[in-house]
């Protein structure tokens, strides 16, 4: 210290951390599963919440015990370095989500970057208006109806495995079979069932899925984005075309007999309006693009991480085997546990104070489903998948939500007005291609070897809060 | 229920909130689907924008947006980036549509005590404490680190005459200054994103107040010149002011400037030798260098605004509460504005050369922009009843130790000049300043 100075100069150093990293990507230990790392406690106790920890590896892999100190600390947590509030606990986002006016979900988010306008940005009544034009033919009869081409698609892709050639997608030793579950069924499963609904021709299947595979990974503003806009315009070139002709001369789905069932989604969207005026085809394309974003993606993960959790329980999995009816309770269960979408976010219209933070009007808060499906406040021991629990609501899925005897809706879909309105389908997509997978599969088993691995190098890599990426499955061929 | 409390059931059949009646609520499908997909930006990566890149050094990145992307919707930090100087000087005089939110807020105080920096007693109370000992204060230090030959100019310097310059203001008792100077720098560095230092803040908060209290009341019996006793005379709607009051206060004054402007000076002359020639040849340039300074390497290198309502500017809508990071140091370096803009040149001739009024000019040239010191008054002069700007003080007292400096030293240069010390922000967000200029000289 200088002579004169009434302070000591060591006052100036420099924060600890800074010769790790002054930025966000500060590289935080992988700690093992359901740990958190150490960010740090406020002098009476509370565990402090670094938000960069937030977009990082180790959060990315093993996300539940961060969001637990959030549940727990800050229910309302104000990340300042990412200007976002996040809501974590299950009531919280319920009411939010129900309170369409208080929480909107204006302005254009980063997904319609991609996608066009959809009705993801809009509110209240013009919202309902447009969810329910499509949205109707996802529910009741008319998912019935289309149940039976869900069934022949799983079957054509299990029975095409014979001809596959490429050892990283199936391949065969001593009797065994090896698949890996998403190249060989559940990535392009839920697109051609998309396809299918949509009353895509079969031929345009390829390029579908290639379109739609670029509009995924153009989300969110990454570098990949111009090629998902690329994507969008050539999908939006050839729905042009078709709109064209279904306007014209509307086409339908057909039974295994060849029947008739009903129109195809796109023939029958050609002919709804709304307020007086036929759809453009702008918006045929853009709600075409959120159904196959919102029905490809989400599925896939729903799939592939249900029987990733149900072989790692076994006896779960033969409590399944032996009773048909608990594969509801196995997608509800998983969708809760591991689902792939992690939540929606929301602006308040107006200035409003929640567990004592003030949220100036106009913010961005981020709804997190993941954490409200591990909320222990409603679900007990959350971070134990247990298709037989008895706080889960696993029956006919309800915009209103549900929330009797003792039991709740998972939070994968939403709730209230932007329930997800593909969630029905998805739901039958899911058991029902899974039941014919089942069929198929004798003593079905992960193949542990050929499985990414977590740090240790030994266990398998956590789901964290995106879904499995492969899943390799052996099975027996006779 | 009273009538007015019933629910208005609208054409639709629904029923309408009572929030929504008025131009509050949902709004349209049209207003807000106005782009048909969005804007794909692969120049740069909104993850760059908090990188240690950027905080070590922002400007490669800044010039990328403001070439390209002057309103950049950066989704990742929820925000939009503003970086050219019209655009930024239009938004930070541009009160009525946008909100500057207090750095109470930022630091997760609300509401801890009234903020009276404007009041001119305050204001009074800061410009004589700093014209009478800017001087003194300067020499002093110079004189603990001149016989040694050697010094780091950014701690013993910089940091201290404006840690100093703050004790003079307030006055504290000798044997309380170095916790009254360690709590204010734990308070100011408490404006943050990280958990760590926001508790240390406001932490430091609470300490400030304990050690303030018998003074501002001690001072309110018997008032000197100094800032505490300017709040403690001051006459306020709510009653007499408290020591939170003071505390919140002293938060919300500027605390970086001085300090990394004068650091970012020395630094930049010591690395352009034609320029730090310049300077020592006549001292006139000093000012010049100054002015160029606060151009060059502002230390806040830019500041937040809050759209009050939705506005439409820069092509885009931007809805209300919509963050803007007015980035200051790309708008500083504007091609469109400065030519030549990341050289530092002590004299150029397309910079103003006194304070600048309204919009950031004078004279018809614009100014290098320094947020924390307000924008620049819309009068043609300083009334009279009034003290000088914040900025000129600021500016003044930086002109003051550094002619000080000059004067005191011969020969100085960069302790290791094979390896010369650069600005950083130490942390995403705080000031962008040389934090470590160690130099040697040679004593007069």
């Amino acid at each position: 210290m200088a002579t004169g100075c009434p302070f000591a100069l060591d006052i100036f150093a420099e924060p600890e951390d800074h010769a790790k990293d002054p930025g966000a990507q500060f590289d935080f230990p992988l700690m093992p599963e359901g740990q958190a790392y150490d960010m740090g406690h406020a002098p009476d106790g509370t565990p402090l919440f670094d938000p960069r920890i937030l977009q990082s590896a180790e959060f990315f892999r093993n996300p539940y015990p961060y969001y637990r100190i959030l549940r727990d600390h800050y229910p309302v947590y104000h990340d300042r370095l990412h200007n976002t509030y996040y809501v974590t606990r299950y009531e919280d986002i319920t009411r939010c989500y129900f309170d369409d006016e208080g929480f909107n979900t204006i302005p254009k988010g980063s997904s319609s970057g991609v996608l066009g306008n959809t009705q993801l940005e809009l509110s209240g009544v013009e919202h309902r208006r447009r969810r329910n034009l499509y949205g109707q033919h996802l529910v009741g009869q008319s998912l019935k109806n289309r149940i039976p081409a869900i069934q022949r698609q799983a079957r054509e892709m299990i029975e095409a495995w014979d001809g596959i050639s490429d050892p990283r997608v199936v391949s065969m030793a001593d009797g065994v079979r090896t698949v890996e579950l998403g190249m060989a069924f559940a990535n392009e499963f839920p697109i051609r069932v998309v396809c299918e609904v949509l009353g895509f021709p079969k031929e345009a299947q390829n390029d579908f899925y290639y379109w739609y595979n670029s509009m995924m990974s153009g989300l969110g503003g990454s570098e990949t984005h111009q090629q998902g806009l690329e994507a969008r315009q050539h999908l939006e070139d050839y729905v042009e075309g078709i709109v064209e002709a279904r306007r014209k001369q509307p086409t339908y789905l057909h039974d295994e007999v060849g029947n008739p069932i009903s129109k195809d989604i796109i023939s029958k969207l050609c002919e709804t309006k709304v307020d007086g005026d036929y759809l453009s085809t702008e918006e045929i394309t853009s709600n075409i693009a959120l159904v196959v974003g919102g029905g490809g993606e989400t599925t896939r993960g729903a799939i592939l991480n249900m029987w990733h959790l149900l072989l790692r329980n076994p006896e779960q999995f033969e409590a399944l085997r032996n009773d048909d009816s608990l594969w509801d309770a196995a997608f509800h269960e998983t969708l809760r546990h591991s689902s792939s979408i992690g939540g929606q976010p929301r602006h308040n219209t107006y200035d409003v104070v929640m567990h004592g933070v003030r949220v100036p009007a106009g913010s961005l808060m981020e709804m997190v489903d993941f954490s409200a499906n591990h909320d222990e406040r409603v679900f007990k021991d959350p971070e134990t998948f247990n298709i037989f629990r008895d706080d889960l609501y696993t029956g006919k899925i309800l915009r209103s939500g549900y929330n009797k005897d003792g039991r709740r809706n998972h939070m994968a879909f939403g709730v209230g007005p932007h329930l997800c309105p593909g969630a029905w389908i998805s739901h039958q997509e899911a058991v029902e291609g899974s039941r014919i997978l089942l069929k198929y599969l004798k003593n079905p088993r992960i193949n542990m070897e050929r499985m990414p691995k977590d740090t240790d190098g030994m266990s398998l890599k956590p789901l964290g809060i995106v879904s499995v990426r492969e899943l390799h499955l052996d099975y027996d061929l006779a | 229920m009273t009538e007015s409390a019933l629910p208005v059931i609208g054409a639709n059949g629904v029923a309408i909130p009572e929030g929504t009646r008025g131009d509050a609520g949902f709004r349209t499908y049209e207003v807000f689907q106005r782009e048909r997909v969005g804007q794909s930006t692969p120049k740069i990566k909104p993850a760059q924008l908090v990188s240690r890149e950027f905080a070590d050094n922002p400007y490669p990145l800044l010039a990328v947006l403001r070439e390209n992307y002057p309103c950049y919707r950066d989704w990742l930090n929820n925000c939009f980036w503003i970086t050219r100087y019209d655009d930024v000087t239009s938004i930070l005089t541009d009160g009525a549509n946008y909100e500057t939110r207090s750095k109470a807020w930022r630091l997760g105080i609300e509401g801890f005590g009234r903020d009276l920096r404007t009041a001119l007693p305050v204001l009074t109370a800061q410009a004589n404490a700093w014209d009478a000992s800017c001087r003194r204060l300067a020499e002093s230090a110079i004189a603990d680190f001149a016989r040694r030959g050697e010094a780091d100019l950014a701690t013993e310097f910089a940091a201290r005459l404006n840690m100093q310059l703050w004790l003079a203001m307030l006055d504290p008792p000798a044997e309380s200054a170095p916790q009254v100077a360690a709590l204010l720098w734990r308070l100011h560095r408490g404006v943050s994103w990280d958990p760590h230092a926001r508790w240390l803040g406001a932490a430091a908060a609470d300490e400030l107040v304990a050690e303030l209290a018998p003074l501002l009341e001690a001072r309110r019996q018997a008032p000197g010149g100094d800032l505490i006793s300017a709040v403690a005379g001051l006459e306020l709607e709510g009653g007499p002011a408290q020591p939170q009051d003071l505390v919140a206060t002293l938060l919300e004054m500027d605390f970086d400037t001085l300090h990394g402007a004068l650091a970012n000076l020395w630094l930049a002359l010591l690395t352009n030798a034609e320029e730090f020639d310049k300077v020592r040849g006549d001292s006139r340039c000093v000012k010049l260098a100054v002015l160029e300074a606060f151009r060059h390497s502002t230390p806040m290198i830019a500041a937040q605004r809050f759209a009050r309502h939705e506005v439409e500017r820069f092509g885009r809508l931007i809805p209300k509460g919509g963050l803007l990071v007015c980035s200051v140091a790309a708008a500083n370096r504007d091609p469109r504005v400065f030519a030549n803009p990341d050289r530092f040149i002590a004299g150029r001739k397309d910079i103003c050369h006194r304070e600048a009024r309204g919009q950031y000019r004078a004279d018809g040239l614009a100014t290098g922009i320094t947020p924390g010191l307000g924008p620049p008054t819309k009068h043609p002069a300083v009334p009279e009843d009034r003290p000088r700007s914040l900025y000129a003080l600021t500016r003044d007292a930086v002109i003051t130790a550094s002619g000080a400096l000059l004067e005191a030293v011969d020969d100085m240069v960069l302790a290791d000049e094979a390896k010369p010390p650069s600005a950083i922000c130490r942390r995403l967000g705080e000031m962008h300043a040389c934090w470590h200029l160690p130099v040697r000289f040679r004593p007069r």
